[in-house]
């Protein structure tokens, strides 16, 4: 197993070549770039020319890129044009808050989407899987920022049980507080994905209800409720374990509306103020780390497929 | 296992009357069982014997209240004097884990694969509260023990798809077993295996089932497995009990005209019958029954008659305890037919082989999942020599993964060959360019064995058989529509279904649709893989009178690939056996089949049940330990070395020679090769 987990981490250095490589060469491709805001409206070319040399724009493509990738090997990531502090300090300052929100998030998805799967599963076309699957249908049409507005719009503004603008602190320090921050905008989140969850374990259970064992398990004289509850779903666990990481790594970057409606201190909104204003290091720093995590996930994907999967053997 | 005896007095374990059986198919209900009865007594086998899609399955589900939600069950089910339909779930659970021991087909799905078998073996009675959780480990150690698992202690915490198929079938029949039952329901236990394998999980089962006395209910279209192991036979057509009796009168003097045509279709090993007597037509459909006698459109006897085709005939006796259900059951049988001799005359010895294969060898790499290096060579074909002659048949025979299926592939150029030569018509295949080569496999054609999956299902029939022409550019050269057609009479299929798609095909008559493409482009050797193994006994013999009339027609060349001896023994000229990539006897087919030589041959054949009740008690049988081992760690020396009766050190370290037994026109690959007789004391010591 440790061998795998080492393999999978070697395989990723490729990975991150190539994805840091094509984003260099897209913002690079775009006409236009950091400097025309660094120096406003009325600068003149030798204004432009002085700031575009102080970044290092002015050097050839390939060897900016080289340059960066010397420092990234490193753990330096470069300075934000903008914000002019050490691009490793701005995403240190997300990152907590990120992942303390798609924590909390699957958390909800899976709270709602489990219980509404298995109980659509099990009985197929009654009042309750109507109910549910109605639910489902309404947990992905409903667009998250409407979702949100809706619950500041209760909850913090009309009943005042919660703060409307979720600021990060981290649970070990004030459980509590961190808790009523991040309960609105992780509900918000995780109801939309928990329709997702919801039908696609439903889909699993289905199918594996067909399966020739659990009538074998039906036959020793199981009940229902270890038929279902062991038998099967440890078999549909497999495809959905899946699906939770994909949906967690898409937290990670992809949360930014969310971020926005909440003004929640997010990756996703620092990545797409540092594209808004090309702050070519930030961008490039910010999809690298994400990408890591993304990898990361998946990497704990496969290592708890191997331990409820007896038939994997990573060796 | 034996007649009941001194069941007279109790009752019987379990009795099903009027069992009625309907699913509900878009909003109507589809009958498929239609009025059971039947009882089954302690210490007593009862087998269902049908066709697929008879209804016995669904008749051994409603049993114990295991058919799904959308069936509806009628009539009476008492198990140990307790009724079952109408039963509550939690009774119904506590008579499953208690009274009834189950075991279904195909063992690699019944088990759950993410549960150690252990636990799956005890886990029904820990949850009724029959054993303690802590004595569960223990417990199923020993059942495992009890099925002839070796090293039980470590395979109780192993996962199902660390077991091969035998181990895993008779880890279910631990499972069965694991609360003492008073029946045994076994659905097919042993369709799925070899026939080395069936013969040790039914002489397991057997065991066990006498241990316990238990009823056993067992249900199986091989009529072979009905007379070793039945005490009582019930046949069913169409929903229903057709005729019910002992093993003996049953295979005897069958009185129910489906009995006596289904005992008639099955190539037999013991005669040399040149022409099987199919039971013409196709089993009905359960939501297209015919009105009256069920059976009234393929019968010899009542078809046409407006007896038969108006009312439908109650079980009655016959006999003394024999029942069959027909209005003319004391009508003499029809003479059999008298059949033309249909084989063609063995071809000449001297003749240039059409096919000749020499050394082949194909071995597939084993890649390592992440960084696809080669780590290893599975050898599914290791060596192997064999021609085949104008107008002849060879058959290859062998179990599961030995090999069979890749020469044939090969042969088609479908597989790379490792090592070899591949001559046919006397030109060498694997030195010949891509276009000589696809030339020359105009000569050459394969036929499936899954009639279901190899024909494309958008396609209608008439291009799916018309495709190879098209394939090489001859369409209109070689006569296009017409040609069609003409390939449709000559398999007996009507030209009115030129244009329907497979789905409205049966199983037989796609397998008809499947040798028409096969001979359209007038092949000279046709490579069958298994032709008939998907198919039932009365469509099997309709499908291989067809190839044995075709090939006296058309001259063709056969190449057969089969697991079943008797359909080998009734279509083969010449025979190979094959064990693990290897040739390990070939010889005419009487030769082979009469006096076999090598120590596997001998046991295949003794392992391959008998459609005779008689033979059980006469017969000795060769019941082989383990199962053919992985062809990317050969044992060494003679590969069946490991399995082998004879076995000395010599066979470990030695490799066989394949060459002539002196006296018999056999080619043999054993250091101790020689009759059965000549071994007496190794005998004694297999045959249990
Ligand atoms: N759940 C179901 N819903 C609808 N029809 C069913 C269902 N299960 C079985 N049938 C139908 O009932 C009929 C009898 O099926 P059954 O499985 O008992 O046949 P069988 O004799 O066991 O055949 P085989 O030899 O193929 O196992 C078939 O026509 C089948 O299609
Ligand atoms: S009742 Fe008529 S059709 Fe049915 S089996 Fe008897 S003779 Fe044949
Ligand atoms: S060579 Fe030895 S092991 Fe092989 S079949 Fe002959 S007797 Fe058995
Ligand atoms: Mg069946």
């Amino acid at each position: 197993m440790i061998g795998f987990v080492l393999r999978r981490l070697v395989q990723l250095v490729p990975v991150l070549l190539i994805a840091s490589l094509g984003i260099w060469a897209i913002l690079y491709a775009v006409p236009g770039g950091p400097v025309a805001g660094l120096v406003g409206e009325n600068a003149t070319p030798e204004q432009i020319a002085a700031v575009t040399a102080q970044y290092g724009l002015d050097r050839p493509v390939v060897v900016q890129y080289l340059d960066w990738l010397r420092r990234a090997a490193v753990g330096d990531l470069g300075v934000s044009i903008y914000a002019s502090e050490p691009v490793v300090d701005l995403i240190g300052q997300r990152l907590p808050a990120t992942l303390h929100l798609a924590v909390a998030a699957t958390l909800v998805a899976l709270a709602l989407g489990i219980p509404v799967g298995v109980i659509s599963a099990i009985s197929p076309g009654s009042w309750i899987d109507r109910a549910l699957s109605a639910w489902s249908a309404l947990a992905l049409g409903v667009p998250t920022f409407w979702l949100g507005i809706l619950l500041i719009l209760w909850f913090a503004v009309d009943l005042r049980w919660l703060p409307a603008v979720s600021g990060y602190v981290p649970i070990w320090e004030e459980p509590l507080t961190a808790i009523r921050n991040l309960l609105l905008p992780a509900i918000t989140l995780g109801v939309y994905v928990s329709g997702i969850l919801a039908r696609f374990l439903r889909a699993s259970l289905v199918s594996e209800l067909r399966a020739d064992y659990v009538r074998t398990a039906r036959a020793k004289g199981l009940p229902e409720r270890q038929v279902v509850g062991i038998h099967i779903m440890r078999n549909a666990l497999l495809p959905f374990i899946t699906i939770v990481g994909l949906m967690m790594a898409s937290f990670i970057g992809g949360a930014v509306v969310t971020e926005a409606v909440f003004t929640y201190p997010g990756l996703g909104r620092l990545l797409i103020q540092a594209i808004s204003t090309r702050d070519y290091p930030l961008i490039q720093g910010c999809i690298v780390v994400i990408l890591i995590l993304y990898v990361a996930i998946n990497l704990a994907v496969d290592v708890l497929y191997a331990y409820v999967d007896p038939r994997i053997d990573y060796g | 296992m034996r007649l009941a005896e001194g069941t007279a007095n109790a009752g019987p374990v379990l009795s099903v009357r009027g069992l009625k059986v309907a699913f509900a198919v878009a909003d109507r209900h589809v009958p498929v069982v239609r009025g059971v009865d039947f009882d089954v007594y302690q210490n007593e086998v009862l087998c269902i014997v049908g066709e697929s899609g008879s209804g016995k399955s669904v008749t051994s589900l409603a049993v114990t209240g295991l058919l799904p939600e959308t069936a509806r069950v009628e009539g009476s089910i008492t198990l140990g004097g307790v009724e079952v339909n109408g039963a509550g779930r939690d009774a119904l659970r506590r008579m499953r884990g208690e009274d009834v021991g189950f075991v279904f087909q195909d063992p690699g799905t019944t088990l759950n694969p993410v549960l150690k078998v252990g636990r799956q073996i005890t886990e029904g009675q820990v949850a009724l509260s029959r054993l303690r959780p802590a004595e569960a480990e223990g417990r199923a150690v020993e059942l495992l023990r009890d099925v002839d698992i070796a090293d039980p202690e470590q395979r109780v915490r192993q996962y199902p798809h660390q077991f091969s198929g035998g181990m895993r079938q008779r880890a279910v029949i631990a499972m069965a077993i694991a609360g003492q039952p008073k029946l045994i329901i076994a659905d097919e236990p042993t369709t799925a295996l070899d026939v080395t394998v069936q013969a040790q999980v039914l002489s397991v089962l057997a065991r066990r089932q006498a241990e316990m006395r238990a009823a056993v209910v067992l249900i199986t279209h091989d009529l072979g497995v009905v007379a070793q192991v039945a005490d009582r036979v019930a046949v069913m057509y169409g929903g229903r009990i057709v005729e019910t009796g002992p093993v003996e009168a049953i295979f005897r003097s069958p009185r129910h005209p489906y009995t006596r045509a289904l005992l008639r279709s099955i190539p037999r090993m013991d005669t040399d019958e040149v022409r099987l007597d199919p039971i013409p037509g196709q089993p009905p459909m359960p939501h297209a029954l015919p009105a009256g006698c069920a059976f009234e459109p393929r019968c010899a006897l009542g078809s046409g008659r407006p007896r038969c085709r108006e009312e439908e005939p109650p079980l009655s006796t016959v006999a003394s305890e024999q029942n069959a259900a027909c209005h003319f059951v004391d009508e003499a049988p029809p003479a059999p037919k008298v059949h033309a001799m249909a084989r063609p005359k063995m071809a000449e010895a001297e003749a240039p082989p059409l096919l000749d294969v020499k050394g082949l060898k194909v071995h597939f790499p084993i890649k390592s999942s992440v960084l696809q290096r080669t780590t290893g060579w599975v050898r599914a074909v290791d060596g192997v020599d064999i021609s085949v002659r104008a107008g002849e048949t060879l058959s290859l025979v062998g179990e599961s993964g030995c090999g069979k299926t890749t020469i044939g592939r090969t042969v088609m150029g479908l597989v790379q060959a490792t090592a070899g030569d591949i001559r046919f018509d006397g030109q060498s295949m694997v030195r010949l360019g891509p276009a000589d080569k696809r030339k020359a496999r105009r000569r050459m054609q394969y036929i499936f064995q899954d009639p279901y999956s190899s024909l494309n299902p958008v396609l209608p029939a008439e291009d799916i058989v018309a495709e190879p022409l098209r394939i090489h550019g001859l369409y209109d050269e070689m006569g296009g529509a017409e040609r069609v057609a003409e390939l449709f009479d000559m398999v007996g299929l009507s030209r009115s279904m030129l244009s329907r798609y497979p789905s409205e095909f049966s199983g037989g008559q796609r397998q008809r649709i499947g040798i028409a493409r096969a001979l359209i482009l007038a092949p000279r050797l046709v490579i069958l893989d298994e032709p008939v193994a998907a198919l039932d006994v009365s469509i099997q013999a309709q499908i291989l009178n067809l190839l044995q009339d075709l090939q006296a027609e058309l001259g063709l060349s056969y190449l057969f690939i089969a697991h079943n001896l008797s359909v080998v023994r009734h279509i083969s000229d010449r025979v190979a056996v094959m064990y693990l990539g290897r040739i390990v006897e070939q010889g005419t087919r009487d030769e082979l089949y009469s006096n076999p030589v090598h120590p596997y041959t001998q046991s295949l054949l003794s392992a391959a049940p008998d459609p005779d009740p008689a033979a059980r008690h006469s017969s000795r049988r060769i019941v082989l330990e383990g199962e053919i081992p992985s062809p990317a760690a050969p044992p060494s020396g003679c590969v069946f070395h490991p399995r082998c009766f004879r076995a000395d050190a010599r066979c470990c370290a030695e490799v066989p020679a394949f060459r002539p037994y002196p006296g018999l026109a056999t080619w043999t690959a054993c250091h101790h090769a020689g009759p059965l007789e000549q071994n007496p004391a190794a005998l004694a010591e297999v045959s249990r």
